[in-house]
């Protein structure tokens, strides 16, 4: 079986400039995966590609198994696609345009009323089904373009940025059907959102300036960055035995103390550490026993540390 | 053949539901009633030659305002982005699109025979020469629209799109006049072989001959199948 989505070494070039280097990942069947990356990243192009809007210059997209290059057509049968822009026609009804991408894609004609029934509600449109699209809100359009994409029940489902416009409830409910439709589907959703990958994707991927630069799960992502792992305190003590003590611990890296500017000997104290549990408890042992420590907190890395981590090093 | 289907009727949905469409046929209705009155009753001859004539050349001003939105609205609209990644093959979109707004042009062409009664109640026309010339105008009409859904394709702005097809087809139209600075019994063959004037004449005075016939479908199937490859080729 293979995977929902596959990338090998896919490249884009329009003229000399290069806008996609040397991409290779996959998404199986049953996978929500994050696209994420600043603006102009490439995520876009990327989806053309999968989508089969743009064709890769070098390399191989398959979608479902069948090579976009070559059997675009049975692949598309199986995409369901939201591009950045809801591709909408302002003058039909939002059941007209459903109807139309039901009947491309497919759907036998007495199952068209079921599914439009299923992604309407799915995407609460009740109350536009017979509006003109043109009349309809940002937060309507992007549903729209959702509703649209879930027709005929896709195998892969590609989201370009699927929340944008939408207020912090539609943004919720949103998430609810991708996460519902990611349970036996392939959907590879770009967002620059970073919350919106932690809480629904299982792995995400970072793209920068055309080059993928990790995939992993979030966990994954955080273990990885293990340097990030800071642990602060405020505790009162003498600066110099206090910074050797915790110098001297197993998995402390770098130690710096400022006195503050309350005076009185109170230090606030900065660790770098390594990923390791429990750590912060040695630390707050080893001050405790001998000063007063006032408060302690360790600092996971955010995907958003990791992110940028990613981003600054490709910039360097 | 269900893709070119559903094409076609999204097509004709679009068309009735801005005014173009619309506006195009009453524009063309009154202005061929008016050459119709003009040639007819004020000459006194139960004939449509004139009358096609004026027709054609207001054919041929209009319909690029009928092919104008065909590829460029989808372009601008960024819809083709929604077509090119469904199911579709390019000629199945080509088609569908073509099938509309030749529906359009069908609809211009059913309106004008409103012109045919009086013609029949108070006079005595030849019936094989207005066959032959509603047959060339159709064809005509055809070629036109094909042209112009190709350059449709070619920019996302409509305007342009318009433009640049009036520009052609009006070119194509009196390229035969450039016939009399030609010495070249070749060229002016050539000349008078690509005028789509000087073929639809031949219709107008009832003649269908099968190089006119050959000629608008020719012309069709050229602008129709550049237009597929174009599409391919923009992946």
């Amino acid at each position: 079986m293979s995977a929902a989505i596959s990338l090998e070494s896919v490249s884009k070039r329009y003229g000399p400039r290069t806008i996609i280097h040397d991409v290779s990942f996959s998404v199986e069947k049953g996978e929500i995966v994050g696209f994420l990356g600043p603006n102009g990243a490439g995520k876009t192009t990327t989806m053309r590609m999968i989508a089969g809007f743009t064709a890769a210059t070098s390399g191989t997209v398959r979608v479902a198994g069948f090579d976009m290059a070559t059997e675009n057509e049975e692949a598309a049968r199986r995409i369901g696609y939201l591009p950045e822009h809801p591709p909408l026609y302002d003058t039909l009804d939002v059941s007209d345009y459903l109807k139309f991408v039901a009947k491309v894609k497919g759907v036998a004609r007495n199952a068209v009323r079921a599914d439009l029934d299923r992604v309407i509600s799915a995407c609460r449109l009740e109350a536009v089904v017979s509006s003109e699209i043109y009349k309809l809100s940002k937060g309507y359009r992007q549903r729209v373009g959702l509703a649209q994409a879930l027709l005929g029940k896709p195998e892969v489902l590609l989201l370009d940025e699927p929340t944008a416009g939408l207020d912090p409830g539609q943004i919720q409910e949103t998430r609810e059907v991708i996460r519902a439709f990611g349970a036996e589907h392939a959907v590879l959703l770009s967002t620059h959102i970073l919350p919106e990958v932690t809480l629904i994707c299982r792995r995400v991927a970072i793209i920068n300036q055309g080059r993928l630069l990790a995939i992993d799960s979030p966990a994954g992502l955080q273990r990885a960055s293990e340097q990030t792992n800071r642990v602060t305190l405020m505790a009162t003590g003498p600066a110099e035995a206090v910074r050797s003590a915790l110098a001297e611990l197993d998995g402390v890296q770098d130690v710096v103390v400022n006195e503050t500017a309350g005076g009185a000997g109170q230090l606030a104290i900065d660790c770098r550490t390594d990923a390791r549990e429990g750590i912060e408890c040695e630390i707050a042992r080893v001050v405790a026993g001998r000063w007063s420590l006032h408060r302690l907190q360790r600092e996971q890395p955010t995907l958003e540390n990791i992110f940028l981590r990613y981003i600054g090093g490709e910039q360097r | 053949m269900n893709g070119v289907l559903a094409v076609y009727r999204k097509e004709m949905l679009t068309y009735f539901r801005s005014p173009i469409a619309y506006f195009v046929v009453a524009v063309y209705l009154i202005g061929t009633g008016y050459f119709f009155t003009y040639n007819v009753f004020l000459t006194g001859t139960a004939t449509m030659t004139e009358t096609f004539r004026n027709m054609s050349i207001l054919l041929v001003t209009l319909l690029p305002i009928v092919s104008m939105r065909l590829f460029s609205a989808e372009y601008s609209a960024r819809t083709i982005e929604l077509l090119m990644t469904l199911p579709l093959k390019a000629w199945e979109i080509v088609i569908g699109k073509f099938l509309g707004a030749l529906t359009i042009l069908l609809l211009m062409t059913l309106g004008t025979m409103v012109n045919l009664i009086p013609l029949y109640l108070y006079g005595n026309p030849e019936t094989t020469t207005i066959f032959a010339g509603y047959f060339g105008f159709f064809l005509l009409g055809m070629a036109c629209l094909a042209v112009g859904q190709l350059f449709s394709a070619l920019t996302q702005n409509q305007i342009v799109a318009a433009l640049i097809t009036v520009s052609v087809l009006l070119g194509f139209w009196f390229i035969g006049h450039l016939q009399n600075f030609q010495a070249s019994p070749v060229l002016r063959g050539l000349l008078g072989y690509l005028s789509f004037s000087q073929h639809f004449s031949a219709f107008i005075q009832g003649l269908v001959r099968s190089e006119g016939v050959t000629f608008y479908l020719v012309v069709c199937g050229i602008a129709l199948s550049l237009n597929a490859s174009y599409l391919q080729w923009r992946r």
